[in-house]
């Protein structure tokens, strides 16, 4: 009877507690959001979407050699000679176009690991996270600032001045060959005139045209 | 399948399914009930929906540093514990000396992940036995951890803050004040959630004497953290094994008591995750107390990571219990191997032990009170 009585209670107490407490919350402050009329403000480091500030980026692949799962996809042209691409706001020099600098925000997973190997900190995430898409493939940021046509035209440039370097490179290792080759037939030719004197001399044909180190 | 009723009257078993789509699995989990009636006779786990292959991608990513994330992905309700557990197998391997900073940064983050995890553990348990009211008050004070973090690594849920050697970034300037004000609002909440749930009629009456899990059961298992605890054993890595900075703080190790019914039963599990809360907040406010406040938390960080050939066993104490790496490695950029020791596969392997004979309406408690995350089962 007592027992019955006891648990009686605790149920009763319990419940009223409960009440209590979700009354206070009832009429305490509001936590939440009426998302699309009101926003969250963001920290500004937070880790939402990737930007590339392409004018300071220097071609280095780095971050595409630091991401686990392969999305930043970059391709670049060497440029030539005749353009100077200037520094970078940190004062590196810049010697590559950058004709693909691609990232396929479906593929990433914010892990930062990009970020932080870059020399010019060019690479960085942004607080932006209303990108939604219906079509995946739109998903893919091209951060490279060259239409189609300069691409195209960098890169034949850039092969032109790669072929041309190999020729030259070519003709230079030629020409050192030539001159290699030369040296070393006129030393042969030394080498044997010395050695006909030695043997005139010693009165006897050397086996080698070596000559000896000991004397 | 369905056979309740043989031809001449006898009573037959009737096999169910429950999961993969189950809400009170915790993420994909599928159990397969023998039952006769509303007793259950036999369980058997399914596990491998969530399979990604962790330890494989370990072995093949060809770099230490690119691992973390993944561990971060294992348990997804307890990102920091798992980085810490990784970052620390790798420096007892590399013998790193790290700065104090970085040591205190660690242990603060780690044990407000703690906390955010036992609220997630407990309002999804509460949820699952029909409490909602406290569920969403619990998420209202994870959401405040979860902000914090987000102040400092830039993500909510999945940091990758842990580097081997340090930090990724340092910390906020106001992560101090930040921290202590979480505290402070935090403590009351724990007496509300005991006004709301811990003592709450209904719950024990759910709870109590529902899934008893003896000690030596539990040791024959392996089972650790609170499941362990929640049996009356106390065992906590954080105080028999000590790693990072823990053997300087002063905490207490909860245990399991058998107040509401029989020790090691899911109410003792589950209130041992709620006084873990306040004994994490205690070393919380020790460590903010002891943290230096300037300090390069990037120095100690390789510029790469060469490590000798060799091999090493870290443990640590994750919300969910004895978190372990095993690294093997043999001179090369990746690990020759990864082996994570998840204390929710063990956990799930103790299910069919515990919920033998119980009623099947049990059986989402017994789960609840086991705490798994599918993600560190599977990996
Ligand atoms: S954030 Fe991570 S996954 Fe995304 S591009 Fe950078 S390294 Fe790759
Ligand atoms: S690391 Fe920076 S500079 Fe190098 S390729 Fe990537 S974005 Fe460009």
């Amino acid at each position: 009877m007592l027992t019955v009585v006891k648990q009686g209670w605790s149920t009763f107490k319990s419940i009223f507690t409960g009440m209590g407490i979700t009354i206070r919350h009832f009429f305490g402050p509001s936590v939440t959001l009426q998302y699309p009329d009101e926003k969250m403000e963001l920290p500004e480091n937070s880790r939402a979407k990737l930007y590339v500030n392409i004018d300071d980026c220097i071609g280095c692949f780095l971050c595409a050699r630091a991401c686990p799962v392969n999305c930043i996809d970059i391709e670049t042209a060497p440029a030539t000679a005749d353009v100077d691409l200037g520094k970078t706001s940190t004062g590196n020099p810049k010697r590559f176009w950058l004709t693909r600098f691609d990232i396929d925000m479906a593929k990433c997973m914010y892990c930062d690991l990009c970020v932080h190997p870059c020399p010019t900190n060019c690479i960085y995430m942004v607080p932006d996270y209303e990108y939604s898409e219906f079509d995946r493939s739109n998903l893919i940021y091209s951060f490279s600032n060259l239409v189609p046509e300069q691409v195209a035209d960098v890169k034949e440039k850039a092969e032109a001045e790669a072929e041309e370097k190999k020729r030259q490179r070519e003709e230079m290792q030629k020409a050192k060959a030539e001159a290699a080759r030369k040296k070393k037939e006129m030393e042969a030719k030394k080498e044997e005139e010395r050695s006909e004197k030695d043997g005139k001399e010693k009165g006897r044909a050397p086996s080698k045209p070596e000559n000896d180190g000991g004397e | 399948m369905i056979e309740l009723i043989s031809d001449t009257g006898e009573r037959r078993e009737m096999t169910i399914n429950m999961g993969p789509q189950h809400p009170s699995t915790h993420g994909v989990l599928r159990l397969e009930l023998v039952l006769d009636g509303e007793i259950i006779k036999k369980v058997k786990p399914h596990i491998g929906y969530l399979h990604r292959c962790f330890e494989k991608y370990a072995e093949e990513v060809g770099d230490y540093a690119k691992v973390i994330p993944y561990t971060d992905r294992m348990d997804y309700v307890s990102a920091m514990n798992q980085e810490h557990g990784y970052v620390l197998a790798l420096e007892r391997m590399l013998e790193l000396e790290l700065p104090e900073r970085v040591e205190h940064i660690r242990v603060i983050v780690a044990e407000m992940q703690r906390i955010a995890s036992h609220l997630l553990g407990i309002g999804a348990f509460g949820l699952d036995l029909g409490a909602f009211s406290p569920f969403l008050y619990l998420f209202t004070e994870r959401e405040k951890i979860l902000d914090i973090f987000e102040k400092i690594s830039g993500a909510r849920l999945l940091y990758n803050y842990m580097a081997v050697g340090g930090l990724m970034r340092d910390v906020h300037p106001e992560f101090k004040t930040d921290v202590a004000e979480f505290v402070k609002t935090f403590r009351p909440k724990i007496k509300e959630l005991d006004d709301l749930l811990s003592y709450n009629r209904i719950f024990i009456k759910r709870t109590a004497n529902v899934g008893v899990l003896p000690v030596e059961v539990a040791l024959n298992y392996a089972a650790s953290g609170p499941v362990l605890r929640g049996s009356g054993m106390k065992w906590d890595l954080r105080r028999n094994d000590p790693y990072s900075i823990y053997d300087r703080f002063e905490f207490d190790i909860p245990v399991g008591e058998g107040e509401m019914g029989t020790l090691g039963d899911c109410w003792d599990r589950y209130i041992v995750r709620v006084r873990e809360m306040e004994q994490s907040l205690r070393i919380i406010e020790q460590a903010l107390d002891s943290m230096p406040d300037e300090g390069d938390v990037m120095q100690a960080i390789p510029k790469r990571i060469r490590m000798k050939e060799g091999e090493v066993y870290v443990r640590t104490e994750s919300p969910r219990g004895e978190l372990g790496y095993f690294i093997a490695s043999n001179n090369s950029a990746s690990p020759h191997r990864v082996k994570a020791r998840a204390p929710s596969f063990v956990h799930l392997c103790l299910l069919p032990a515990i919920s033998k004979g119980s009623l099947i309406a049990d059986m989402v408690a017994i789960v609840g009170s086991i705490d798994i995350v599918l993600g560190e089962v599977d990996r």
